[in-house]
C-alpha cells in the first residue's frame, strides 16, 4: 500500500478517471437489474478486472483526507458500492469482498464532522448489518424457528446441499462421444464451471471444484470455462493451498499450464531462498508440493516441469541447491511412476526425449540396483561415453553445422547426469578408496558434473586441480601423527576458497571430496572430524558441508550408499553433522 | 443445574447489553469472543434440553424472571424465550450490529476477510471474520441457485424438508407428545402463510426423503395423516406442484395416492359443462383452478404410474357415470367424458 502511495506522489495524474467510474457504475446497475444467464456470465467475466478497479478505488479513498472530500470527487461512489454489496458474485469471492468492505471502511469516519459523514456512517452500518443478518425467506425463517436450527447453520446446510446436487449432476457421464448435434449433460459442465468463478476461494465449494476438474474429458462439449481455470490458478497462487484435495490440484495443473508453472516456480523460490535446507526437508517439501505425484500421473506435466528445470539450469548452471532439487525430484518422480507402472507403462524414451538414448538406462539405474563391485566398471563406462560426447562437440566447434547439435547433446547429457546425480555421488565415494591409477575416469566425471561447459578449454586444468586436491586429501587423511601438517591443510583451504580469476576446480567439488573422505576413509572418527572441522572452519563453507552430509544421509536411508556396515557409516555421518551444527551455532549466535 | 440457569440468565443479560447499551464501546476482541462463546453455550443448552419438557419449563421460568428485570432496565426490551436460544449467536450478532454504539473496530473484526477459511468446516472458527463467512455462504448459495433449482424440489426445500423430518422424528419419539408434533406442523404451516407453494415443496421434499429407519417412516406417516386433515393444502399440492413430483409422491405413499385420487374426484365433481366454451369448467369459489384438460392429464399420468389403480378407478367412474344416466354423449356427465378419455 505504501508503495502505491509513493507511486501516486511521483505521478501527477490521478489513477481514477471519470469514464472508468461510469463504466463500472453502468455495469453494476446492469447486473443488478436482471438475473439472466447473460448477466451472470458477464459478471463472472469481469470479476478480476473489477477487483483491480476496487483496488484503485481503495487507494483513491485512502488518499483523500476525509469522506466529504471523497464524495465530492466521486459522487456516485456510495451508490456503486451499495449495488456491489448486493451482488452475490462480488460478495462470494474472497478478494472482491475484502476490497469492497475496505472501501466501505475507508468511507467511515470515526468522528464525523458534518451531516454527509454522519449519514455515510449510518448507511455503512446499516448495509453491513443487513448483509450479515437479513433474511427475507419467510418459510425458511419459520422452519428455523420451529426446528431450532440457527441461520448460520441453515445457510451452510443449503450451500452444502447445492454443492452435492451439482456434483451429482456433473458426475453423470456423457455418452454422446463427440457428436456435436446431440445434447448431453456436458453442457452443464461449462455452466457449472462458469458459476464457480467467484467460488474458487469458498471452502464449501471445494468438492464441486474438485469434481469439475476431475471430469474425464470424454466429449467435445466437456470443457471447463477458461475464466474458471484462470480464477483457480490465480487464487491458487495467492493463497498457498485452497481446500482442494490432491487429485483436484493435479487435475488443475493438467488443465491449466500457468498454475503448474506457478507451482514449480514457487517450489524453486522456496529452495533458493531458504538457507540451511537439509536434503530431508527438501525432499519433504517436494513431496508436499505434489509435483512428483502429478508428473507420474500425467507425463505431459513431467515434460513441462522438466523443461522449466532445464531452462533454469541453462541460465545458471552453478546453483547447487537447484541441482539437488532436480536430482531429488527425478528420483521421487521415478519412484512414483514405479508405483503406478502396473497401470500404464510409459517408455523412458518418452519421458526423457532430449537425453542421449544410449546413456538413459545406464544413468537411470540406481547404484543400489547393482552390486558395489560393478560400480567402478559402470562408472568408467559412463565417464568414457560422456567424454566421447564432449570431445565430439569440441571437435565440431569450428564446423558450424554440427556444433549447435553438439552443444545440445552435451547439455542434455549433462542435464541427465544432474537428474541422475546418484552416480556422481557413487563416483565420489569410490574416489575415496581409489588409487592414483584408477581415479582418472571418476575424476573426469566429477569435474564434468561441476563444470559442464569447457569454456576456454579449461577442463584439463580443472582436472589437474581436482586431482591435486584429491592427492592432498589422501595424504592428509592418511596421516596418523598429530598435529596435522599445516602446509597440507593450508593448501587445501586455499583450493577451497574460490578464486574466480584462475580456472580452478569448483570449491564444491573439493568440499564434496573432503566430506566423503571424512565419512568413508579408514581413519579414526576423531581424526576425520578434526580435519573436516579445521578445513571447513577456515574456508567458511559450513552450510555447504552440512548440505553434503545431509545428502549422504539421504542416500544412506534410501539404500543407495551400499556400505557393508551401513550402521557405522550412519553413526559417522551423524557425528560429523553434530560437529558442523556446533560450528554453525558458534559462528552465528544471533541466528539461535 | 443452578449453574446452567445462572448462565442462561447471564447470557440473556448479555444479549440485552449488546443490543441496547453503550457498554459495548469498551468491548475488545476478547470480550467479543467471550460473548459469542456464551451464545454458543446457550445454543448447546437448547439442543440438549428442548425436547425435555421438565427442564425446559424450569429454564423458561428462569428466563421469564430475567426478562422482567431486564424490562425494568431497558425500555422497549423484547423478551428472550427459551426457543430463541436456538439462535442465540444470531441474536447477539443482530443486537451488536444494530447497536449504534458498537465501535467500528469491533465491526471490522467481525467483517475481516483476510484469508479464506482453510480450516476444517466443522470446527469453530472464531469471531474474526464471522460476518464475512456468513456473507460468503449466503452469496455462494445465491450464485449456485440458478444451476440447482432446476431439480424438482430445489435445494432450499430439500434442506427444509430434512429439518422438518428431523424435528418431527424427535417430537414423535417422545410417545406422550403426539399433539406437540401436530402443533409443530400447524405452526410451520401458519408461518409459511403467504408462501403456500413453497410450503408444498417442503412437504413434498419431506415425504420424498429416503427413510433409513422406522422412526423416519413413522414421521412420514404422521405427516401424511396430518396432510389429509388439511384439504386445502393437499389440493394446493396436487395442483401446483410439478406433475413428476406428484407422481413420485403417489408412487411412494399409498395414503397420498389415495388422497390424490379423492382430490381429483372432487375437482371433477365440481365441474359443469359450459356450452359456450364447449368444455367442462370449474365452478365454485375453489381456490385451485384446474382445467378439464389438466384434470385428464392428472388422471392419465396417475394411472400410468400406478397401473394397479386402473381397475378400481374405471369401476368407480363407471358407477358414477351410470348414476348420471349412463349416456355416451359428450358434455352430459363429467365421469363419462373422463372415462372415455381414460379408456382410449
Amino acid at each position: 500500500m505504501s508503495q502505491l502511495q509513493i507511486q501516486l506522489q511521483q505521478t501527477a495524474e490521478p489513477l481514477l478517471n471519470v469514464q472508468e467510474m461510469q463504466f463500472w457504475l453502468d455495469k453494476a446497475v446492469a447486473w443488478g437489474q436482471a438475473d439472466s444467464p447473460d448477466t451472470r456470465k458477464d459478471t463472472c467475466l469481469h470479476l478480476s478486472r473489477l477487483r483491480d478497479f476496487l483496488q484503485q478505488l481503495l487507494t483513491h479513498i485512502n488518499n483523500m483526507n476525509s469522506t466529504t472530500e471523497t464524495m465530492k470527487t466521486l459522487p456516485f461512489l456510495g451508490q456503486f458500492l451499495g449495488r456491489l454489496c448486493w451482488n452475490p458474485y462480488v460478495t462470494a469471492e474472497a478478494t472482491s469482498r475484502r476490497l469492497l468492505f475496505q472501501c466501505l471502511w475507508g468511507l467511515y469516519t470515526e468522528h464525523p464532522g458534518n451531516a454527509v459523514e454522519r449519514k455515510a456512517n449510518q448507511w455503512i452500518r446499516k448495509v453491513l448489518c443487513q448483509l450479515a443478518t437479513e433474511d427475507d425467506d419467510a418459510a425458511a425463517q419459520t422452519l428455523m424457528k420451529h426446528t431450532g436450527v440457527p441461520p448460520e447453520e441453515y445457510h451452510l446446510k443449503v450451500l452444502r446441499k447445492r454443492v452435492a446436487l451439482l456434483q451429482q449432476n456433473i458426475g453423470k457421464s456423457c455418452s454422446s462421444l463427440g457428436d456435436i448435434n446431440q445434447r448431453c449433460s456436458c453442457d452443464s459442465l461449462l455452466a457449472a464451471s462458469e458459476a464457480c468463478v467467484p467460488l474458487v476461494t469458498c471452502p464449501e465449494a471445494a468438492p464441486l471444484i474438485g469434481t469439475l476438474l476431475q471430469q474425464p474429458v470424454t466429449c467435445v462439449r466437456a470443457a471447463l470455462s477458461e475464466d474458471f481455470l484462470d480464477a483457480l490458478s490465480s487464487a491458487y497462487s495467492r493463497y498457498q493451498r485452497l481446500s482442494l484435495e490432491e487429485q483436484a490440484v493435479v487435475s488443475l495443473w493438467y488443465h491449466n499450464l500457468s498454475s503448474l508453472e506457478e507451482a514449480v516456480l514457487r517450489l524453486l523460490e522456496c529452495v533458493l531462498t531458504k538457507t540451511g535446507l537439509t536434503m530431508q526437508k527438501l525432499k519433504q517439501r517436494l513431496t508436499e508440493s505434489l509435483l512428483p505425484k502429478a508428473c507420474a500421473q500425467h507425463c505431459s506435466i513431467f515434460l513441462v516441469v522438466n523443461d522449466i528445470f532445464r531452462s533454469i539450469l541453462k541460465q545458471a548452471e552453478g546453483t547447487e541447491s537447484v541441482k539437488y532439487l532436480i536430482q531429488i525430484f527425478t528420483s521421487c518422480f521415478l519412484r512414483e511412476l514405479d508405483l503406478l507402472q502396473h497401470q500404464t507403462s510409459v517408455p523412458l524414451k518418452a519421458l526423457f526425449p532430449q537425453s542421449p538414448q544410449s546413456l538413459l538406462v545406464p544413468l537411470v539405474t540406481l547404484p543400489s540396483e547393482m552390486p558395489q563391485e560393478a560400480w567402478r566398471h559402470h562408472l568408467n563406462w559412463l565417464s568414457g561415453s560422456l567424454q566421447r560426447l564432449t570431445e565430439e562437440e569440441e571437435e565440431g566447434d569450428g564446423d558450424s553445422s554440427s556444433s549447435t547439435r553438439g552443444h545440445h547433446n552435451v547439455f542434455d547429457a549433462w542435464f541427465l547426469l544432474v537428474q541422475c546425480a546418484h552416480w556422481v555421488q557413487a563416483a565420489v565415494q569410490l574416489l575415496v578408496t581409489s588409487g592414483p591409477e584408477d581415479c582418472g575416469p571418476l575424476m573426469w566425471l566429477l569435474t564434468f558434473y561441476h563444470h559442464p561447459t569447457n569454456r576456454g578449454h579449461h577442463r584439463a586444468l580443472q582436472l589437474v586441480h581436482a586431482k591435486e586436491a584429491w592427492d592432498h586429501l589422501r595424504s592428509l587423511f592418511s596421516v596418523v601423527a598429530r598435529p596435522l601438517p599445516v602446509d597440507r591443510l593450508q593448501s587445501l583451504v586455499t583450493l577451497l576458497s574460490s578464486q574466480p580469476q584462475r580456472p580452478s576446480a569448483s570449491p564444491l567439488l573439493i568440499l564434496n571430496l573432503l566430506v566423503n573422505f571424512a565419512v568413508f576413509f579408514q581413519q579414526s572418527l576423531s581424526g576425520s572430524t578434526e580435519i573436516l572441522q579445521t578445513v571447513v572452519e577456515r574456508s567458511g563453507l559450513v552450510d555447504e558441508a552440512a548440505c553434503v552430509l545431509s545428502s549422504l544421509e539421504l542416500r544412506l536411508n534410501e539404500g543407495s550408499c551400499l556400505s557393508s556396515d551401513a550402521n557405522r557409516v550412519h553413526l559417522r555421518i551423524k557425528a560429523l553433522q553434530n560437529t558442523i551444527t556446533h560450528m554453525c551455532a558458534a559462528s552465528s549466535p544471533a541466528e539461535n | 443445574m443452578e449453574a446452567v440457569l445462572r448462565n442462561l440468565a447471564g447470557t440473556a443479560e448479555l444479549l440485552a447489553v449488546a443490543g441496547r447499551s453503550g457498554v459495548v464501546e469498551q468491548w475488545d476482541e476478547q470480550t467479543l469472543s467471550r460473548a459469542f462463546d456464551w451464545a454458543r453455550y446457550c445454543e448447546h443448552v437448547f439442543t440438549r434440553f428442548h425436547n425435555n419438557p421438565g427442564m425446559r419449563r424450569i429454564m423458561e421460568k428462569q428466563l421469564q424472571l430475567t426478562n422482567q428485570s431486564l424490562q425494568a432496565v431497558f425500555p422497549a426490551y423484547t423478551d428472550v424465550s427459551f426457543s430463541d436460544l436456538s439462535q442465540c449467536q444470531h441474536l447477539l450478532l443482530v443486537g451488536l450490529l444494530s447497536n449504534p454504539e458498537l465501535p467500528s473496530s469491533i465491526m471490522k473484526i467481525l467483517f475481516d476477510s483476510m484469508s479464506p477459511a482453510n480450516t476444517k468446516q466443522s470446527e469453530y472458527q472464531g469471531v474474526s471474520g464471522l460476518c464475512s463467512r456468513i456473507i460468503q455462504c449466503k452469496s455462494a448459495c445465491k450464485v449456485l441457485s440458478p444451476l440447482t433449482d432446476v431439480s424438482a424440489v430445489g435445494a432450499d426445500a430439500e434442506v427444509q424438508g430434512a429439518m422438518l423430518m428431523e424435528e418431527l422424528a424427535a417430537l414423535l419419539s417422545q410417545s406422550s407428545e403426539a399433539c406437540r408434533a401436530e402443533h409443530f406442523l400447524d405452526s410451520v404451516l401458519q408461518g409459511c402463510d403467504g408462501a403456500a407453494h413453497h410450503f408444498c415443496l417442503v412437504i413434498a421434499a419431506a415425504l420424498l426423503t429416503t427413510t433409513n429407519s422406522a422412526a423416519q417412516t413413522a414421521s412420514q406417516d404422521f405427516l401424511l395423516d396430518w396432510l389429509q386433515r388439511k384439504p386445502s393444502e393437499l389440493q394446493h399440492m396436487c395442483s401446483t406442484l410439478p406433475a413428476t413430483l406428484v407422481i413420485d409422491l403417489s408412487k411412494r405413499h399409498l395414503k397420498f395416492r389415495d388422497a390424490y385420487c379423492v382430490v381429483l374426484k372432487n375437482w371433477a365433481s365440481d365441474m359443469e359443462y359450459s356450452i359456450s366454451d364447449g368444455e367442462w369448467v370449474q365452478t365454485g369459489t375453489n381456490q385451485t383452478s384446474v382445467s378439464f384438460q389438466r384434470l385428464t392429464e392428472h388422471f392419465l399420468a396417475l394411472l400410468e404410474a400406478c397401473p394397479s389403480l386402473r381397475e378400481g378407478v374405471v369401476k368407480e367412474l363407471n358407477v358414477l357415470k351410470i348414476s348420471d344416466g349412463d349416456f355416451d354423449v359428450r358434455g352430459l356427465s363429467v365421469w363419462g367424458d373422463l372415462l372415455s378419455i381414460i379408456n382410449k
